[in-house]
């Protein structure tokens, strides 16, 4: 997964907020979010990303594998992120 | 923390009201006061323009005697990186008339940041574009006010509106985001239609408009501009069945409000970002005089601040109320006034 071209991603004291550029619309997420996020831009995998979060927070790892993928999904929806380069546009 | 859905707390969702609420968007969930430093930067880089607009929000024609040097832009380009701030916006002026354009471009892009380009395209040649290309910009905003050469060029006093075709045909050539920008007026205002429509056979990427804002020139000259409301009416019912048309093809952005009712917003909830005026001046906002900084003798981050507290300044508020009451008032905004940093 990458962001896609124009988006970009800045840490608040309140969130993180996902500008893309492109559409000029702006999202606000909250600190797991930005987590996420911040995992995404290290070029982490959805395994990658669930397990790093099943070691961070207490919970049931299949419940947040569900959460991560929704979040994801979202993510892509929007036109935040796209699953390979070639996606960008 | 727990992410579990145990007590159906789910990650946070995304956020957003929606693409015509983009501003407003800034502030959903917090409060501008609490954002490190801008999320946009709205620059005019010069003065100087080879034409002579009669809805010139900036009055401009020549250089200011005291503009930023290509050093002193540079420098407040390298502290817009520091800052990570997003997005910015380069206007004039018209920008490819300032000498060091390409190499405040190129430090832009080279720091990731995501740039736009609102220039009058007379000096897009093929060479030009494919410089502007090579920049991988988020976009170039050309300025088209008519889908006819006499509407646009009677408006854009020295303008040639087929200059300004060529421009946005060299640009959708390279592959450069082109965007159309349309200041209806009482010259121009029929043409909507049409101008959409070329914008799209062109292959443009969007197509901006909204109420011509009554600041600068255009406050001059409004009662020879200023559409009437049956004018905007008709307007608006054209933009709203061209951008259902258009959907999937290309972007039909406008914005429905005027400038006394964005003010009046803008009291409520400034927004997360600065207006910096050739001379390196940061306003307040356009439509006020307000001068809440000078980069040329403090840090960006600093006139951040300023302009946080700017927004508290009684002076401030008690003037946007007399505007909000008597429009006539925009005309002052390029009169500018410096507010004490310290108040």
């Amino acid at each position: 997964m990458n962001f896609t071209e124009h988006t970009k991603i800045r840490k608040e004291k309140f969130g993180t907020v996902v500008f893309d550029t492109l559409t000029e619309k702006i999202f606000i997420t909250d600190q797991i979010g930005g987590q996420i996020l911040q995992l995404i831009e290290q070029g982490k995998d959805l395994p990658e990303i669930v397990s790093t979060l099943g070691n961070s927070y207490e919970g049931d790892m299949k419940n947040i594998e569900k959460d991560v993928v929704e979040f994801t999904e979202q993510l892509k929806s929007s036109n935040i992120i796209c699953e390979s380069v070639q996606e960008q546009v | 923390m727990s992410i579990a859905v145990e007590d159906n707390n789910k990650l946070s969702r995304l956020t957003n009201p929606g693409p015509d609420e983009q501003l407003r968007a800034i502030l959903e969930g917090s409060s501008f006061d609490d954002y490190n430093s801008p999320l946009f930067i709205a620059w005019q880089i010069n003065s100087a323009c080879n034409l002579g607009c009669l809805h010139c929000c900036e009055e401009a024609g020549h250089s200011m005697p005291d503009e930023m040097t290509k050093e002193q832009a540079l420098d407040f380009c390298r502290q817009i990186a520091e800052l990570n701030i997003p997005y910015m916006a380069i206007s004039g002026g018209e920008p490819l008339l300032c000498p060091y354009i390409f190499d405040v471009c190129k430090f832009i892009r080279e720091n990731n940041i995501s740039l736009k380009i609102e220039t009058n395209g007379e000096f897009i040649d093929e060479k030009v574009a494919g410089q502007l290309a090579e920049l991988k910009l988020r976009s170039v905003q050309v300025s088209l006010d008519g889908a006819t050469a006499a509407a646009h060029e009677r408006l854009r006093v020295a303008g040639d509106w087929k200059k300004a075709i060529e421009a946005c045909e060299h640009l959708v050539n390279y592959g450069v985001n082109t965007e159309i920008v349309f200041v209806p007026t009482k010259f121009n205002i029929h043409e909507i239609g049409d101008a959409i429509d070329m914008a799209y056979s062109m292959g443009a990427y969007g197509f901006y408009t909204g109420k011509t804002m009554r600041i600068g020139r255009a406050a001059k000259n409004w009662d020879i501009l200023c559409p009437s409301e049956e004018e905007y009416e008709k307007f608006f019912d054209v933009l709203q069945k061209k951008t259902a048309a258009y959907e999937g093809k290309m972007k039909v952005y406008y914005y429905p409000y005027d400038v006394i009712e964005e003010l009046k917003y803008r009291l409520e909830a400034p927004s997360a970002s600065l207006l910096v005026v050739p001379n390196g001046k940061v306003k307040l906002i356009g439509p006020l005089p307000f001068i809440c900084g000078d980069l040329k003798k403090e840090s960006l981050s600093r006139i951040w601040e300023n302009y946080k507290k700017a927004w508290q300044n009684p002076e401030v508020i008690e003037f946007t109320r007399k505007v909000i009451a008597d429009p006539k008032l925009l005309a002052e905004s390029n009169n500018w006034r410096e507010l004490n940093s310290e108040s």
